[in-house]
């Protein structure tokens, strides 16, 4: 069992920068994308900036200005993710039947044993094809997502591709409609 | 020329993290960029997650007491480093609990990982 669970781990590792090689050839070097993550990191620092320095007045012309680079660096952020789209899609497509492949390998193996019961809704990822009662045995998926969620996170900070924080929270604003909490 | 930019870029990154990862354990320390001392508390909660997983493994710990304990001794771990040793005012970072968010996620898929291997590995009794 503990074989299983110690290669599963590998899995994930070997998955992982297989992931981020393949992004990195197809997405990050490309001029494109680096022309418009600097655009989009450069935009959303001097959105931050202005909106820390302007946001407590009620100045319509500041608060125009501001409008108007949200709608700039929206653009961007909608660029940007179309850029990496395509390629996700194939990265998807590979990995779908990779996870398929180790699915059928390890169905109905018992990988490893849980120290704790989990509740209901993860009984399901948890015990996923497995024989028997026992909640406490782990299935290949759930540990393979526990890894993956955070070995990869990890490798892509420590290979410097994740967004930045400016940027996500500046993007992720941009989802919603605007917060009171922003014009403050 | 290019090359020798390259070469000296690269060291200077060597050098800032080196002393990223110093200044974290000085206490008191002046932190202009935002970004990077987020870095710190990430990383460190990514440490702290196996090393718990590692113990409560070890131990073993098991069950939703096991759960509650990790998060409770990560958020106050992190909690004391931030407001008792590095005196950081947390509005700056938009309250304490961004700070208390940042990372977590992955923290605790690592803690889990490496609970559930040392806990399959020591206290399952079946190794194969």
């Amino acid at each position: 069992m503990w074989s299983d669970s110690l290669l599963i781990v590998f899995i994930s590792i070997c998955t992982a920068f297989l992931g981020e090689g393949l992004t990195w050839i197809l997405v990050y070097r490309t001029e494109k994308y680096q022309k418009l993550k600097v655009e989009v990191e450069r935009q959303s620092k001097k959105l931050e900036k202005r909106k820390e320095a302007h946001g407590d007045s009620l100045d319509k012309q500041h608060k125009k200005k501001i409008e108007r680079e949200e709608e700039r660096l929206k653009n961007n952020n909608r660029d940007l993710s179309l850029v990496k789209m395509k390629s996700m899609f194939a990265i998807g497509f590979a990995f779908t039947a990779l996870l398929s492949m180790f699915n059928s390998i390890f169905d109905g193996r018992v990988v490893a044993k849980l120290p704790f019961y989990p509740i209901s809704w993860v009984q399901g990822l948890s015990h996923r094809n497995l024989p028997g009662d026992d909640y406490t045995d782990c299935s290949f998926i759930f540990l393979y997502i526990l890894c993956t969620m955070s070995i990869r996170q990890n490798i892509q900070k420590l290979l410097g591709f994740a967004p930045s924080r400016v940027a996500s929270k500046q993007g992720g604003a941009l989802f919603g409609a605007p917060s009171p909490a922003q014009f403050k | 020329m290019s090359a020798k930019n390259k070469s000296s870029d690269i060291a200077n990154k060597g050098k800032s993290s080196v002393s990223l990862w110093k200044r974290a354990f000085i206490a008191n320390e002046e932190w202009d960029d935002k970004e990077e001392f987020l870095d710190v508390i990430y990383w460190m909660r990514q440490i702290i997650g196996i090393i718990l997983g590692l113990c409560w493994g070890l131990l073993p710990l098991k069950g939703f007491f096991g759960l509650v304990l990790f998060v409770l001794v990560n958020a106050a771990v992190i909690y004391v480093y931030v407001s008792n040793f590095q005196n950081i005012d947390e509005e700056e970072y938009g309250g304490m609990w961004e700070i208390t968010k940042e990372g977590f996620m992955t923290s605790f898929a690592g803690f889990l990982v490496t609970w559930i291997i040392m806990y399959t590995g020591l206290h399952s009794g079946s190794l194969l």
